[in-house]
């Protein structure tokens, strides 16, 4: 596939140009994290694309934390803007690929989904500097894009090398071909030097494989093992919500004015009343199950279901935990 | 251009209200706001308070949608309140149908217990409508007491149908009572089918679709041939929100109805 150079003193003008067609969002380094800020015009552009993925996960901009999916009576239309993210990780690119399954792999497809996943263009870059939250590699993943994006990236030092891998990635260089040069091989070789540079110090980091038969581990662990690795948690549920993964959700119904809008929360596993049916049973009411359901949901079931780990190894679980809880160690050991 | 929005529910008004028994009342809608087939469900709103999952208990060819309701929690008590031109909401239809073609030409062994007797009766009424297609339809139902009994309006027209096949049981008479005796599984004791190729269809409460199970698949009956209906935490019934997952099964798209052979390795599987 063939790639372009975009030099250091074009990215401005590239990223002006798309946020005239649409809202953009860039990662930008400020009080210790990455974070994905809207670009505006009129303030400093400061991008970050060698740390690793933003504090928060991308999964707001396709399902939002409270939506409105429907009116009732009289049901109402609502419009969508077009956004583009600038520079995301392969690690939330999972995240969009377990939610692609789930809210258009199968009927129906869910409209509000398909319509931010249809009006959001996706501009990934290569991660040259994984941390030592990061576990893709164990998951089978690269610190760099393999599909999902319709663009990616690679920062090298005489500008963003880019790549098409998707047709609207394809239109978008051709409408600005005038801005990009053609990559030299030189700079294809750089960014392959860049890409195994990245996989290495991510073996270093994680240098223990999980074992291959991981989803029949975690099914056969049960709740007894889980305990002791969920003996410290308090149940915050931070671990779910920073997840990107994560996908579990309530309907809710609210009056406004003369109508009621029925409202798309997202909701996590770990409450005691997730599961809890009207006549009162309950299948996972001991935290240890609900505890092992999470890991089941993510190693297994997922896994039986799409036949990939409902988990993108971002580790945000781990550094937001309140009680240090890291998924690898449990995952180590099951 | 419109687009079809599956959260959004259809608006219609409730025709009449029969009470049942004094936790159980069948709600007749105003129309059939969407084709269905038997064991598919829906999810009825209650206006401001929420939705819940029911499987209509009328027939899929009724013009006239019904559901049949235990009192049990925040929906179904608002739903209580509600009296007949009060407006609800449906979407549906949800998960997978009865396989009607497979059942051709067999004995159909259905097992009920309390408010699970509900969308067994919408099973029963497609089997009705088209009962030449069926060897016989065996019903075995059994409810806490006599005055726990759904349906004893329509029971008795059933028993004298040809080709059906009725017993009942209590699990405490009254004075009134001149029938069986017993939880549900004393009607199961014997079993006139032949379990080798018959399907049977189980709905009730946890504990009796666990002794139920457990006698038919002692009885002999082949594990892909005993049918589930399996309660779950639902909110989207989509197969999206994941609510209802039980194993691998999103039981809302997959389900409401399960075989034994898929759930029998779950642990639990009818909590």
């Amino acid at each position: 596939m063939k790639s372009y150079l975009l030099s250091p003193d074009k990215i401005l003008t590239f990223v002006k140009e798309l946020s005239r067609d649409g809202s953009l969002y860039y990662p930008m380094f400020e009080e210790g994290r990455t974070h994905l800020v809207r670009f505006d015009e009129a303030k400093e552009f400061k991008p970050d694309f060698t740390r690793i993925r933003t504090a928060e996960n991308i999964k707001h901009f396709f399902f939002p934390s409270r939506d409105t999916v429907a009116a009732f009576p009289k049901d109402k239309t609502r419009e969508v803007g077009k956004k583009y993210l600038f520079g995301v990780k392969n690690c939330d690119l999972r995240g969009v690929d377990v939610y692609d399954r789930v809210f258009m792999g199968w009927e129906p497809v869910d409209p509000f989904y398909k319509e931010h996943r249809d009006k959001t263009i996706l501009i990934s870059a290569d991660c040259p500097n994984p941390e030592d939250s990061c576990f893709c590699n164990l998951l089978g993943m690269n610190p760099y894009p393999d599909g999902i994006s319709d663009l990616n990236f690679t920062e090298l030092p005489n500008g963003l090398l880019f790549e098409a891998c998707t047709k609207r990635g394809e239109e978008i260089i051709d409408a600005y071909r005038n801005m990009f040069a053609e990559a030299k091989e030189t700079d294809e070789s750089e960014r392959k030097v860049r890409r195994e540079e990245a996989v290495k110090k991510l073996n270093k980091i994680n240098s223990k494989p999980f074992r291959k038969d991981l989803p029949a581990r975690v099914e056969a662990a049960g709740k007894e093992k889980m305990r002791n690795a969920r003996d410290e948690c308090v149940e915050c549920h931070a671990c779910l919500h920073a997840c990107p993964t994560c996908y579990c959700f309530l309907l809710s119904d609210y009056k406004k004015g003369e109508d009621i809008e029925r409202v798309r929360i997202w909701d996590a596993c770990y409450y005691a009343a997730y599961a809890r049916v009207g006549g009162g049973a309950n299948p996972r009411s001991e935290i240890d199950e609900r505890f092992w359901n999470r890991f089941r949901c993510k190693f297994d079931f997922f896994t039986k279901y799409e036949n990939i780990y409902g988990c993108s190894g971002c580790g945000r679980c781990l550094l937001g935990c309140s009680a240090k809880i890291d998924i690898r160690e449990i995952l180590w050991n099951v | 251009m419109e687009r079809i929005n599956p959260y959004y529910p259809i608006p219609v008004k409730i025709k009449k209200i029969i009470p049942e028994t004094p936790t159980i009342t069948t709600f007749i809608l105003n129309g059939r706001p969407f084709d269905f087939e038997a064991g598919q469900f829906a999810e009825l709103t209650v206006p401001v308070v929420g939705e819940a999952p029911f499987t209509p208990s009328s027939s899929p060819h009724d013009d006239d949608m019904e559901f049949t309701i235990m009192k049990v929690g925040r929906v179904t008590d608002a739903l209580f309140n509600m009296k007949e031109g009060d407006l609800v909401g449906v979407r549906g239809p949800f998960g997978k149908p009865y396989p009607l073609q497979q059942f051709k030409g067999k004995e159909i062994f259905i097992v009920g217990g309390g408010v699970g007797f509900a969308p067994l009766r919408s099973l029963f009424l497609a089997l009705l409508h088209d009962l030449k297609s069926y060897k016989k339809i065996y019903i075995r139902y059994g409810a806490r007491t006599p005055e726990d009994i759904v349906y004893k309006r329509l029971i008795p027209e059933w028993q004298k149908i040809d080709g059906v096949d009725l017993l009942m049981t209590v699990d405490v008479g009254d004075e009134s009572w001149g029938g069986r005796v017993g939880v549900v599984t004393v009607i199961l004791d014997k079993i006139p089918v032949d379990v080798k190729t018959s399907p049977s269809v189980v709905c009730g409460p946890p504990l009796m679709m666990k002794f139920s199970t457990q006698r038919l698949v002692e009885a002999g009956f082949r594990h892909e041939n005993i049918y589930l209906s399996m309660e779950k935490n639902m909110s989207c019934g989509l197969g999206k929100c994941n609510h209802c997952r039980v194993g691998k099964f999103y039981v809302c798209k997959d389900g409401p109805v399960l075989t034994w052979q898929d759930v029998k390795d779950i642990e639990e599987p009818f909590l």
